[in-house]
């Protein structure tokens, strides 16, 4: 009686675990084969300007999380750096080159206007949002 | 002089009452999507007036039909809840509240799967892989209803199978 009890619970048990692999293998097919969206969903422009005040504008449709991972997307923007623990810092953008130590220059990343909190490989990106890329250079006469 | 009716009018009675059971329930939850109790009744029912089921499944399903229109849903209602039902008397001699969870959590898991091939087969009419794919795109994109639908159809058998086989342990002839 006891060790038909134990066999039934074991068999029990069994079906739990097959049932539930069963729903990971159905949720693994759902996130291959499910439809995708055909272009991204977020909206969102990087503007950069430049040493002389000039003024590039990109707008991309994209699906991405982060701020790197967007100006990667973006057709003609180059960019590069020297990585980090803070992530990617950025020197040139366009193939102009930003040198802190000769001029006190770097180039400024805003979002919505206000300044980035997060490194480009850590900015968040949402619908909607516009970055701008600055050069900056501190003024000292 | 007349034989035994097969169908009494207990029985009659007995069948309408079940299926407005079964859609009083499905109404009364139709706003909770893919969270339904007929897989509960239907099992329920098979497993205490068993071939009785030959008779409730059909009249459910053509006020089913009746309700809400004879759609392609509803071929597919034809062969799904019937199949619910013969595999529930097939296994009519377990007991376990938990094999009742597991079957009524894997029919609902199953129950797009189940309803592609209708899908299958109206999309073979432009020849079989063209059916395959609609069939096989239509149930991927339902795949998360379908987990809602095993974890609801798991957790109400679970919770509701001790207290209604009991009342319908005293009620059943």
């Amino acid at each position: 009686m006891t060790s038909n009890t134990k066999k039934s619970g074991f068999k029990l048990m069994i079906g739990v675990v097959v049932l539930a692999a069963i729903i990971a293998a159905f949720v693994m097919v759902y996130r291959t084969f499910s439809a995708k969206p055909a272009e991204g969903s977020k909206s969102i422009t990087i503007e950069v300007i430049g040493k002389e005040a000039d003024s590039i504008v990109y707008e991309l449709h994209t699906d991405v999380e982060y701020l790197r991972q967007a100006m990667d997307e973006a057709d003609g923007l180059t960019f590069s750096g020297e990585e980090s623990e803070f992530g990617l810092m950025i020197d040139s953008v366009n193939g102009e080159t930003a040198d802190f130590n000769a001029d006190g220059a770097y180039w400024s990343f805003y979002v919505n206007g206000e300044y980035c909190n997060y490194g480009i490989d850590t900015q968040p990106v949402y619908d909607g949002d516009q970055f701008l890329i600055e050069y900056t250079a501190d003024v000292k006469e | 002089m007349a034989g035994k009716s097969l169908v009494t009018i207990k029985d009659i009675t007995l069948i309408g009452m079940m299926v407005a059971i079964i859609e009083l329930c499905k109404v009364a939850m139709g706003f909770l999507p893919n969270i339904e109790l007929t897989s509960f009744w239907i099992i329920m029912f098979t497993l205490f007036f068993g071939r009785k089921m030959m008779l409730v499944v059909p009249v459910f399903l053509l006020i089913e039909g009746a309700m809400y229109g004879f759609g392609m849903w509803w071929i597919s209602y034809l062969y799904v809840w019937p199949l619910l039902s013969l595999v529930t008397w097939w296994c009519r001699r377990q007991q376990s509240v938990w094999f009742w969870s597991i079957l009524s959590g894997a029919f609902g898991l199953f129950f797009g799967f189940l309803c592609a091939f209708t899908t299958v087969a109206m999309g073979s009419v432009d020849g079989i892989r063209n059916g395959l794919y609609a069939g096989f795109v239509w149930w991927v994109a339902g795949i998360p209803w379908d987990i809602a639908h095993c974890a609801g159809n798991f957790v109400l058998m679970l919770v509701m199978y001790q207290p209604i086989r009991r009342i319908m342990k005293n009620i059943s002839y």
